[in-house]
């Protein structure tokens, strides 16, 4: 936090309107939609979001209170991640028994290598997509791949676009799927708790929230088990980037552009195998 | 860090109040019975914010935050029910509301860019963060269900 950060407190405009929102949004509280078998929640956190970002494009937010914000978020993040550590402690015995399950679902992240970069292949992407999707594309890949290839880079565009997606929109999708696929999938709640220790604080935040509205019973065992695997992501989450996940991810999509290269030329008249210049 | 620590208790003070009227309007606590609960939690998040500056390791401070709180709350730890107790009154939600309002006006510098991404990059970017979040849901459940767990 440079000097600029040292005035955050001072910011009244920015604390004002986000008691406003708070007030509001809570008051408003909780709307459950029912699509097919499934819930899809809406819960005040949401509006939260979608009206903070509404509000930027109003006189009553300027550049300095969205640039302010951002170490805000930070801050009161490790609120919720103290909030996470004192339900834990309780639940040691069972995070413990529950041990192998949080550590191996840290290599479920590499799911979107194997959903999203075929997709981004067959859309037609090249070396973008290898820095779209080897992983969830906050801070810490942002600066992996910046410091591997550069931010100019095909790779490093496409990071960047994954993040600028993320950031404005990942909180909102995933705290909207997250209490949908938890009511429509077999899947048990305590599987999609340790599934929110994907990245950022936020999505943390967004994704477990529903889960623990919709399934208010089990509430401190799911925030317990949210928070080890939000531990447990914080500290190796780079290192699975930098180990498995890229690595794999750069294999995955020379097996799939040679496939897809194979492919359409063999559907351009059945000369397979031209020889490149 | 002197003038970091002045810096963030006056955050926290504020943002605990944030959170502590959130939690009275929308889950029915009233402040002072959370005003424990969410001091505890400043206090736990002040001390990794701390113990982060002081040591040497490359561990981000969320970490440090994390396990300090549940260390505090092993069964046996002296305090640890009361922490829990005074904890207990202060709703997850609660404080999820504002650290999204405040990602809501952070994210709007980001709009411009945002809406000049193809409509191929948001549907790939849904696919990511479904892929991310499912395929750990599968794997924990496909390892707690063989523990027999759940």
């Amino acid at each position: 936090m440079g000097e600029q950060a040292l005035k955050l407190w001072k910011d009244w405009r920015l604390h004002v309107i986000v008691l406003a929102i708070v007030a509001l949004t809570e008051s408003i509280g909780t709307f459950a939609i029912p699509v097919g078998p499934g819930t899809i929640l809406l819960l005040p956190m949401l509006y939260a979001v979608v009206i903070g970002l509404a509000l930027y494009f109003t006189p009553l937010v300027n550049d300095k209170q969205s640039i302010n914000a951002e170490p805000l978020v930070f801050l009161s993040v490790s609120v919720l991640i103290a909030k996470f550590g004192v339900q834990a402690g309780p639940a040691l015995p069972q995070i413990i028994e529950a041990g192998p399950a949080l550590l191996l679902q840290e290599f479920g992240n590499l799911g979107t290598i194997f959903l999203a970069l075929p997709l981004a292949v067959f859309l037609g992407l090249k070396r973008e997509s290898i820095g779209m999707t080897h992983s969830i594309g906050r801070e810490a890949n942002l600066a992996l791949i910046t410091d591997k290839y550069g931010l100019s880079s095909p790779e490093g565009r496409g990071v960047m676009a994954m993040y600028i997606f993320g950031t404005v929109f990942g909180s909102i999708f995933i705290g909207l799927i997250s209490g949908f696929l938890a009511t429509v999938t077999p899947l048990h709640p305590i599987s999609f708790a340790m599934a929110t220790g994907v990245g950022s604080g936020s999505m943390a935040a967004a994704s477990l929230g529903p889960l623990v509205a919709a399934f208010p019973e089990m509430s401190e065992t799911l925030t317990a088990f949210s928070g080890v695997s939000n531990l447990i992501s914080s500290v190796t989450g780079l290192y699975m980037s930098i180990f498995v996940g890229l690595p794999l991810t750069v294999k995955m999509y020379e097996i799939l552009s040679k496939n897809k290269e194979k492919k359409e030329k063999a559907a351009k008249g059945g000369v397979d195998y031209v020889k490149k210049p | 860090m002197l003038k970091s620590l002045k810096e963030w208790v006056l955050v926290f003070i504020i943002i605990g109040a944030i959170m502590l009227t959130g939690n009275w309007i929308g889950y029915d606590v009233l402040p002072w019975n959370a005003l424990p609960g969410i001091a505890i939690l400043i206090g736990i998040s002040l001390a990794g914010l701390i113990v982060h500056r002081l040591l040497p390791f490359q561990l981000p401070s969320i970490a440090y935050i994390g396990i300090i709180g549940l260390i505090l709350t092993i069964p046996g730890m002296p305090g640890a029910e009361q922490i829990v107790m005074y904890t207990t009154e202060v709703n997850l939600l609660a404080i999820a509301t504002p650290i999204l309002a405040y990602a809501g006006v952070s994210i709007g510098r980001s709009w411009f860019d945002f809406v000049q991404l193809g409509w191929k990059t948001i549907v790939i970017g849904m696919f990511v963060l479904l892929g991310t979040f499912l395929g750990s849901a599968v794997i924990a459940e496909v390892i707690l269900r063989f523990q027999g767990i759940i």
